[in-house]
């Protein structure tokens, strides 16, 4: 859906009208009446009321600073579909500012990098996650048999969990060096 | 700051702001870089009739809502505090029991202050001594007041006595410890404070246990290993205590050992590979530097959800890896905000196209490199599982281990239950009702056991530890010069058993600070200390008792240890002002072996009269609509059409000194001799001296459009040229953050 979402923000169908639409088209499924002289119909009341039938909301935490504001996150069918402000949230009171609202846009971003690549001879080439793996991993344990564990540069990061943050942080010690740092520095 | 009274975090929360009576915000520009935090400002103003006190080099749209703004020259923080503390102490406005009760040398810094004349102050920072008079009786006056401050205040070469001349001028005022005080730092990122207190750093394990052996031992013996193997894997015991190169200067590592290079100290070996998950070093200072240190690697591995945009930066082009990793919405665990709340960050959908979540990414990695059982056991431990489940055993390992800060009380169960029930809890006290009675929202550490409601306002002896007081924590010994370190009588927290100051509780003081008596089995079980006690005998006993675990000491307001045993003031490494330089010179000594880096100070500041061909102030910051290095919002087309294009705010006057027009291009070259080339944007936020300029955008360099180097289909919305390419040379002495908060430069018409 992201796609098609992005091909009807870029003409003149405004978002909302948009979203009326496709809770329509998915209503009709295949055989849906855009093929007919139809095109668009208004939505019945229900349509309005509950676009995304079987929806579930997800409370979570937006990803943009440290104030940690609350989202309120609508999924069908596994895709990200609406987003609201979290009315209810002790710091946050319904507040989003632009990136905040921006989350479900940047999680279905079509600019995101969607697959393992290497750079080969100038030219970035597709890779497995397999292939991947093999190749660093190949690379990272010869400099540590060469050069010494302290040859390689860790940095992690504030935008991960905590627990990831810690397990990245053991990541070095195991491997064997403090050179291992994040954005707190700067 | 925790170098003054034992944590260095924001001591109070956003929602507590609104009981201040004012708020006073060096360097940081909350209504921009944290909006809606910015509604607790706000509404502190409305409700309160709260005086909000502006200090910055710009006019900002913080200060628009100011009813007092000062436009500070960059870099004179220092002088412009100890003004204030001239006029405090002058007047008798200081909180004299306070200070004897809870403060350790406030007299040196009575005796400093007492230079800073309000003429003086004016002299060096610009603003006039009726505004500083001004200002300073209003805060003075107004109490409880905030001191708020973020990177505008971190980012120099004096950074470290910043950050400690703040809370020494709130203390002053008796505003620590207190509703509607405290010194409260906003952070940048979503999780700066969680990743933080996880160590994810050069010169600490997890909770700021450092790098001496007995904290590896303890490690090693909670991650259910042999501490001698851990070693092993380190080029010996002696490195394995020595602090690493930081993402600050990281770079260094690689051009080390290069003509014109600061030397390094790196285990006889250069950086040969970078493996970065979710930081774009884009944004940090030495751009060309970093471009140098990238082209030389033979490996770099790069996970993110967007193209990290060093693999656009580089023109190396052999063994550039991108590993798409998934967003945190595609993934579960904790966050920690600004204000030590742990909130639940639970997962909204799979990870999309072939991103994976940074844990298996890693997990992976230590399969591959052989030490994934060792890595993954500390999960089993707890209840002796065969198999993991995560994100949860890993919180509960950190639980666990982490007592420093007091996370035994942040189990998965509870952390979720407080995200699941975030409607129960008052926006300005934090405190619970119904199932989270007792409770503050999000556990604010610390939270000493799996019972304990957390601390929302640190070292308040005005509540029970049980209900999150403390007192100041016994960190610098019991005693200097002579003098007592501990508190002074009566300056317990509320119901205590033992009134008065006492040390940090250990396995053989327990008995006699607490008044008890421990059982043969107790003895036996219980651990060395309070940091290191995973039997939690210490920290329940310290409950019942009303005795705070790190012991009830002074504040200190001088550091023995530190260069500049009390904060004093020095000049940028490059000042507009040459006249006082050499007045107020930076370190005299440069910095050897600064996390594995020899490091600049007086000797380049006094290597040239840089005013002379730099004459402008250079200031960095944020955007609205951008975060950090702006990977992940220039990808967003709605966030960059709001700024496609980078740019500089200019005043008129300036530009039209140098024939640029508003709209027009123009050049600005760096005492490092690189430059970029933007759209000036005309703008009386900034004075004629000085000119700003966002940090967020890449994939320009010195004028050399990137986007060829993107792979098809990854390019952002917005390219431009780094505002660091042209930040300068310069760090903090202690923590080795760069100058970028006040630096030099040259503009010209392009």
């Amino acid at each position: 859906m992201t796609s098609t979402t992005q091909n009807a923000l870029s003409t003149k169908i405004g978002r909302r009208s948009f979203l009326k639409m496709a809770a329509i088209a998915g209503a009709f499924g295949a055989t849906s009446s855009f093929a007919s002289e139809n095109v668009t119909r208004p939505a019945t009341a229900e349509e309005v009321k509950n676009p995304f039938p079987g929806s579930k909301e997800v409370k979570t935490i937006c990803t943009a600073c440290s104030v940690g504001c609350g989202i309120t996150a609508e999924v069908q069918n596994g895709v990200w579909v609406r987003q609201e402000v979290a009315q209810d949230h002790p710091i946050s009171l319904g507040g989003h500012c632009c990136k905040g609202a921006d989350m479900i846009d940047m999680v279905r971003s079509e600019v995101r990098l969607k697959y393992p690549m290497v750079k080969e001879a100038g030219q970035w080439k597709r890779i497995s996650w397999d292939t991947a793996y093999e190749r660093i991993s190949k690379k990272l344990n010869s400099l540590r048999e060469t050069s010494g564990p302290d040859a390689v540069q860790f940095l992690g990061s504030a935008k991960m969990s905590s627990e990831q943050a810690y397990y990245f942080r053991k990541f070095a010690a195991f491997f064997g060096t403090n050179n291992t740092d994040h954005q707190a520095r700067i | 700051m925790a170098n003054t009274w034992g944590y260095g975090a924001m001591t109070n929360s956003l929602g507590d702001i609104q009981n201040s009576k004012a708020i006073i915000i060096f360097g940081a520009n909350p209504a921009v870089n944290h909006p809606v935090g910015f509604q607790h400002f706000l509404k502190a103003k409305e409700r309160n009739n709260s005086q909000l006190i502006v200090i910055d080099p710009r006019f900002t749209k913080t200060a628009a809502k100011a009813d007092f703004y000062a436009r500070i020259r960059p870099g004179t923080d220092v002088p412009f505090m100890y003004g204030m503390l001239n006029i405090i102490f002058k007047n008798g406005w200081e909180d004299k029991k306070y200070i004897d009760d809870r403060v350790y040398g406030m007299d040196e810094i009575k005796k400093e202050a007492a230079k800073w004349t309000p003429e003086k102050v004016a002299d060096v920072t610009g603003v006039s001594a009726e505004q500083l008079m001004q200002i300073t009786k209003v805060y003075a006056k107004s109490t409880p007041g905030t001191l708020i401050w973020a990177m505008g205040l971190t980012q120099h070469s004096v950074g470290t006595s910043n950050t400690r001349l703040a809370p020494i001028l709130q203390l002053s005022l008796g505003n620590m410890g207190v509703e509607g005080g405290g010194t409260n730092i906003l952070r940048g990122h979503d999780n700066v404070q969680g990743a933080t207190d996880m160590g994810c750093l050069a010169d600490t394990l997890p909770g700021y246990y450092g790098l001496s052996s007995g904290s590896w031992k303890y490690f090693a013996k909670s991650w259910g290993v042999d501490y001698e193997w851990l070693a092993g894997r380190f080029k010996s015991k002696d490195w394995m205590s020595k602090k690493g190169f930081s993402l600050a200067r990281w770079y260094a590592g690689v051009l080390g050992g290069k003509p014109g290079e600061d030397k390094i100290h790196n285990a006889g070996t250069n950086l040969k590979a970078l493996f970065v998950m979710g930081n774009g070093i884009t944004s940090i200072a030495q751009q060309a530097k970093v471009k140098e240190a990238l082209d030389n690697l033979e490996l770099i591995v790069l996970a993110d959800p967007f193209v990290n945009e060093a693999a656009i930066l580089t023109d190396k082009k052999d063994d550039i890896f991108l590993l798409p990793a998934a967003t945190q919405f595609e993934t579960s665990g904790t966050v920690v905000a600004t204000n030590r709340t742990a909130q639940w960050r639970y997962q909204v959908v799979e990870p999309m196209y072939e991103s994976k979540p940074d844990q298996d990414i890693m997990f992976e990695f230590a399969k591959r490199l052989g030490f994934y059982k060792e890595y993954t056991k500390a999960m089993l431990m707890r209840d002796n599982k065969t198999e993991f489940k995560w994100p949860e055993d890993a919180t509960n390992e950190i639980a666990r281990i982490i007592k420093t800060i007091g996370l035994t009380g942040w189990t998965a169960d509870r952390l979720k239950k407080h995200t699941d029930n975030w409607h129960m809890f008052d926006e300005v006290s934090l405190r619970g009702s119904g199932p989270m009675k007792d409770e503050y929202y999000g556990l604010p550490w610390p939270c000493w056991t799996e019972t304990h409601g957390g601390s929302t306002v640190l070292y308040d002896i005005n509540r029970s530890v049980k209900e999150g007081g403390m007192g100041f924590r016994n960190r610098f010994g019991m005693e200097h010069n002579g003098t007592d370190l501990l508190a002074g009588k009566s300056s317990a927290p509320k119901g205590s058993s033992n009134p008065n100051g006492y040390p940090e509780i250990n396995a053989k003081n327990i008995e006699a600070v607490l008044g008890i008596t421990l059982t043969a089995d107790e003895k036996a079980k219980i651990g060395k200390n309070w940091k290191v006690d995973t039997s939690n005998i210490i920290a329940e006993k310290c409950m019942k008792a009303g005795i705070a675990p790190y012991g009830n000491a002074r504040a200190r307001a001088i550091v023995w240890t530190f260069p500049d045993q009390i904060p004093m003031h020095r000049e940028p490494l490059h000042s507009p002002r040459t006249d006082l330089v050499k007045k107020y010179p930076s370190f005299e000594k440069d910095k050897e072996n600064h996390f594995r880096v020899d490091t600049k100070y007086g000797t380049l500041q006094s290597s040239k009269d840089w005013a002379k061909e730099f004459p402008i102030n250079l200031v960095t910051a944020r955007l609205v609509n951008l975060n950090g290095a702006g990977m992940e919002n220039r990808a967003s087309k709605y966030l960059a059409a709001l700024t496609p294009e980078m740019f500089c705010d200019i005043h008129p006057d300036l530009a039209n000194n140098h024939g640029i027009r508003n709209g027009g291009m123009m050049t600005i070259h760096s005492p490092e001799g690189t430059h970029i080339t933007v759209k000036a944007k005309f703008s009386f936020s900034v004075s004629p001296d000085r000119i700003f300029i966002p940090f967020h955008f890449a994939g320009v360099f010195q004028g050399r459009d990137l986007k060829s180097h993107y792979p098809d289909g990854t390019a952002p919305y917005a390219t431009g040229e780094s505002a660091n390419t042209v930040t300068n040379y310069g760090y903090d002495i202690i923590t080795q953050i760069p100058e970028t908060k006040g630096g030099l430069c040259r503009i010209e018409k392009a």
